[in-house]
């Protein structure tokens, strides 16, 4: 069964009541609420992914509500809850999707350590990843949701999860989340893509998230092996140009961008190690995503 | 004591590991849990300490990597290899022995 089986009454029944256990590549998370918001968010951006049964294990207990503060009444808030306490300060309601993505990868990131786990986009083609670590405002968002517009399958917009067993990345596909101008240029690229409402004002600007499409969700059992690792930058007007970063540089740089490498001591060392002796370690700037977008197809091809 | 009479170890090799990429050298500390990036000099300066059974001093390491990269011309590598032991002091990766 998947969300979408569910009526939206009975949607909205099991998220007010005992909650609903949605699948997310190995992560299930219960999540509960009766705020309206969260549960088109979830009918929306959800509606491909596999429910659990009530009553079934779940990594993550999670709950979007109203603080009990005096705020709710003259302007009303949402708090993301992880097991009956709140990690995050309450935010406007009208977030209250955005702050189930935000509490979701933040679930994942702290706890899930199984897995050496980065902050990166990964994308990929015939069983080949194509990881994408950079902060915000790089770019990386924009260039995943163009790639998964062209076929390329997601993984994950945010979180790149290594299995330390195999040096391979298990998929987490979920919403990709996109900021400000890149939302506009996304429905531009795409006007296929299914994005949800724009949310104003965020700690992040403007936000809007970007259904990870189907065929990624039911594939979310199947890894993927690294085989390029790209640190992108937009610039805008800038010719798209890959060029080879060493890959020492490219280490360290996952290093950087690892959420739980000290935690897995040495054999985080050699997992990382793994990954880069796999892969074409390359920076990458772009002021145009069609042009990005082809020229990550042609690398696909060739390689 | 001058700084080119010093002799300089490393950590306990069972305390390093590393992996050569490119030339460069990333190792981690497993004291510190903290992982470097050293360009190839210093990747042998760190290599020749921790194979080495005693400490070794600045022209010990260099009369080592002259050896092992044949070059005639290494007086510029005196300053070099003094830097090198100064920033791996630094990091925790070396120190110089007690007289």
């Amino acid at each position: 069964m998947i969300v979408a089986d569910l009526p939206e009454k009975e949607l909205a029944r099991r998220l007010a009541g005992a909650g609903l256990r949605v699948r997310t590549g190995p992560v299930v998370t219960e999540i509960r609420s009766r705020m309206p918001k969260v549960a088109q968010g979830i009918a929306l951006h959800y509606a491909d992914h596999p429910l659990e049964e009530p009553g079934g294990f779940a990594d993550f207990h999670v709950r979007l509500a109203p603080p009990r503060n005096i705020r709710r009444w003259l302007q009303p808030q949402v708090t993301f809850q992880f097991d009956g306490a709140p990690p995050f300060l309450p935010l406007p309601a009208d977030q209250a999707f955005p702050i189930l993505e935000w509490g979701l990868n933040w679930c994942v990131s702290a706890h899930c350590h199984q897995y050496l786990v980065l902050h990166a986009a990964v994308v990929e083609r015939s069983g080949r990843a194509l990881i994408l670590p950079a902060p915000p405002g790089s770019g990386k968002s924009t260039l995943c949701a163009g790639l998964v517009s062209r076929g390329w399958r997601l993984l994950s917009d945010e979180l790149a999860l290594i299995d330390p067993l195999t040096a391979h990345i298990m998929p987490l596909p979920r919403p990709i989340s996109l900021k400000n101008a890149s939302i506009e240029v996304i429905r531009r690229f795409s006007p296929d893509a299914v994005l949800g409402p724009t949310v104003r004002d965020t700690l992040k600007g403007s936000v809007a998230h970007v259904k990870a499409p189907v065929d990624s969700v039911r594939r979310a059992a199947e890894p993927a092996r690294p085989r390029w690792i790209v640190m992108p930058r937009y610039q805008a007007g800038a010719p798209a140009n890959l060029e080879r970063l060493p890959k020492g540089r490219a280490f360290m740089q996952l290093v950087d961008s690892a959420f739980n490498y000290n935690l897995h001591g040495r054999k985080g060392f050699e997992t990382l190690a793994q990954v880069i002796d796999a892969a074409d370690c390359y920076e990458f700037a772009y002021g145009d995503l069609e042009e990005a977008v082809k020229l990550y197809d042609r690398l696909a091809t060739s390689a | 004591m001058s700084v080119s009479a010093l002799r300089w170890h490393t950590v306990p090799r069972s305390d390093l590991i590393w992996r050569e990429l490119d030339g460069d050298l990333v190792v981690r500390d497993a004291r510190s849990g903290s992982t470097h990036l050293l360009e190839p000099l210093a990747g042998h300066v760190l290599r020749a300490l921790s194979e080495a059974h005693a400490g070794m001093s600045i022209p010990d390491l260099v009369a080592r990597l002259q050896d092992e990269a044949g070059a005639d011309e290494t007086s510029a590598w005196f300053s070099a290899i003094e830097a090198i032991l100064s920033e791996f002091r630094r990091l925790g990766l070396a120190e110089p022995e007690r007289p």
